[in-house]
């Protein structure tokens, strides 16, 4: 049985591996074992203007569609725990819809509608859409740590006389941050990730969709030390957020989402 | 009406604005339009034109290429379901009943391929399975095969990617379902004398069955529509629906045509989740509680 564990976690470790052993060939292609080592791919990768104007997209993409989610995400799940109103239960549903139907689907969509909203492919509509699949996942992670919130703190708030928006920005905002951090983690790194949105909002230039693009067309080592700095990127957020994501669900919503 | 009860009732839609600012334009209304450009028509020569017709889905269902491409959809889809049940439920079980530190890894590796970009996981199997891959070096130097292997872009290759990509969202969901279920009741049926095997079959299996329903639900529509795996490592001769659709609409600009594809794909995956979730509940009506 230990075998077996030691087994599936290699299975699920080494495709993040081996790529990682071949960004620092120093051979001209893949090829088991490298010939030596060297650092050419990794400035190749740095070289290639495609790859690092997709970054730069992808990041700008990714902060705006978080700051816009975690707003939305918060004051959604606000809405629901604090007040009981005619269609609350419609709300709840819809509001985690997008998590459960195919991303593919909704991007086609937004590539029909967009000429009736005189939009373009491009940033504004990637953002937008990106958000549809981010908000349900604030508000899933601010609403698990609103569960254990006492509401009386807010009644007790306002009868020492703080206004609202003290109460608020003072009481309610500190005790959920963490759902709020989590959320707006998770945000970031699906809107960083995602291809079937962008598929059909975009110009085509995030990098999730340069790198595409470059692997069907060739087998270049240089995608492999873009992967490496990925799944590095990827541990340091581990190690700063694990604890939050994994203490706060992450895995029973992960992708609850389709592509 | 007073102030105080008016605010009452407008307050939590002033908390949703935002979120209904977005959804109804970019979610609500994109899927209907979907399903309302599913009846229109392809113009051959111009973008298509608005109808009230069935024709595209009749392409669909009789045209064997379109059929060919749904049936090998639903396959994949229940292979890969089964294939993560069968692979996950093990690890699941052993990372909860024998929770020790040393377990901790186990853990982060089902974790860490969700934080890492799937164009990397997708990378990698391309690096572990192509002609001048690590499986063909290693099988070519101990002098197994002589020629390589083809596991790249054939069906078997994709299907390991794709076990790999989602067997995390089989396994985490059964992993909260197990490590819900009370210790003592392990004790209570051995104590009165049921096997390890009886105890396993009486006692955990019906009590990860929450875990068990969101994680197949998970991971036959997420494989049903994926795009990526299929695009990277698949097949050029066994073709998914979701690179098809995009296709349709992107390549050969057949709007009507991909808007039924996509509307077809949308019908399984809400069947699929709608009658799974009534059987649940009508064959274990006492699970709704775990």
């Amino acid at each position: 049985m230990g075998l077996y564990v030691v087994g599936v976690t290699i299975f699920l470790l080494a495709p993040l591996v081996f790529p990682m052993i071949i960004s620092f060939s120093s051979g001209s292609r893949i090829e088991f074992p490298p010939p030596g080592f060297s650092l050419q791919w990794y400035k190749a990768a740095w070289a290639n203007e495609l790859f690092l104007a997709g970054a730069v997209t992808s990041l700008i993409i990714a902060a705006i569609t978080t700051a816009i989610s975690i707003v939305a995400g918060t004051a959604a799940a606000i809405a629901i725990n604090h007040y009981r109103f005619a269609g609350r239960s419609l709300v709840q549903v819809v509001l985690m819809l997008p998590l459960a139907l195919p991303a593919i689907v909704k991007g086609l969509g937004v590539l029909f509608v967009l000429p009736s909203y005189h939009m373009s492919q491009g940033m504004a509509a990637t953002v937008l859409s990106h958000c549809t699949m981010c908000i349900p996942y604030v508000a899933y992670l601010v609403l698990a740590s609103l569960a254990s919130y006492d509401i009386t703190l807010e009644q007790a708030s306002a009868n020492l006389g703080a206004s609202r928006s003290r109460t608020f920005f003072r009481i309610t905002l500190p005790l959920i941050k963490p759902g709020i951090v989590a959320g707006g983690v998770f945000a970031f790194l699906m809107s960083f990730d995602n291809i079937s949105l962008s598929l059909f909002t975009s110009n085509g230039d995030t990098l999730p969709l340069r790198l595409m693009q470059h692997i069907q067309h060739q087998e270049d080592p240089a995608v492999a030390a873009v992967s490496s700095v990925l799944v590095l990127v990827a541990l340091v957020v581990m190690v700063m957020f694990g604890r939050v994501l994994r203490e706060s669900q992450l895995g029973a919503l992960k992708t609850s989402s389709p592509e | 009406m007073s102030y105080a009860y008016k605010l009452r009732r407008t307050a939590p839609w002033l908390w949703l604005a935002p979120a209904i600012a977005i959804f109804i334009p970019f979610f609500i209304i994109p899927i209907a339009v979907v399903v309302r450009n599913s009846f229109n028509v392809d113009d051959p020569l111009a973008l298509m034109v608005s109808d009230f017709t069935l024709i595209n889905y009749r392409n669909v269902i009789t045209d064997p290429y379109y059929y060919r491409v749904i049936f090998n959809s639903l396959w994949v889809s229940a292979a890969i379901t089964l294939g993560t049940l069968l692979i996950g439920y093990p690890f699941a079980y052993f990372l909860v009943r024998r929770a020790k530190r040393s377990l901790i890894f186990p853990l982060w590796a089902i974790y860490t391929p969700l934080v890492v970009s799937i164009i990397v996981r997708a990378f990698g199997w391309i690096v572990i399975t192509a002609d001048s891959g690590l499986i063909n070096a290693a099988l070519l130097s101990v002098g197994l095969v002589h020629e390589p292997v083809k596991i790249l872009f054939e069906v078997e290759g994709m299907m390991v990617a794709m076990v790999h990509r989602y067997l995390p969202l089989m396994v985490i969901p059964l992993v909260n379902a197990l490590s819900r279920i009370d210790t003592q009741l392990y004790s209570a049926s051995l104590n009165l004398g049921a096997s390890d095997q009886r105890t396993f079959w009486k006692i955990t299996v019906p009590l990860s069955l929450p875990g068990f329903v969101a994680g197949t639900q998970l991971v036959f529509a997420v494989v049903l529509s994926d795009f990526v795996i299929p695009s990277l490592l698949g097949s050029t001769r066994f073709r998914m629906l979701a690179p098809v659709v995009y296709e349709a609409a992107m390549i050969r600009v057949a709007w009507a045509n991909a808007a039924a594809l996509a509307s077809v794909m949308l019908l399984i995956v809400v069947t699929m989740l709608v009658t799974s979730t009534l059987t649940y509940r009508r064959l274990a009506p006492w699970a709704r509680g775990l």
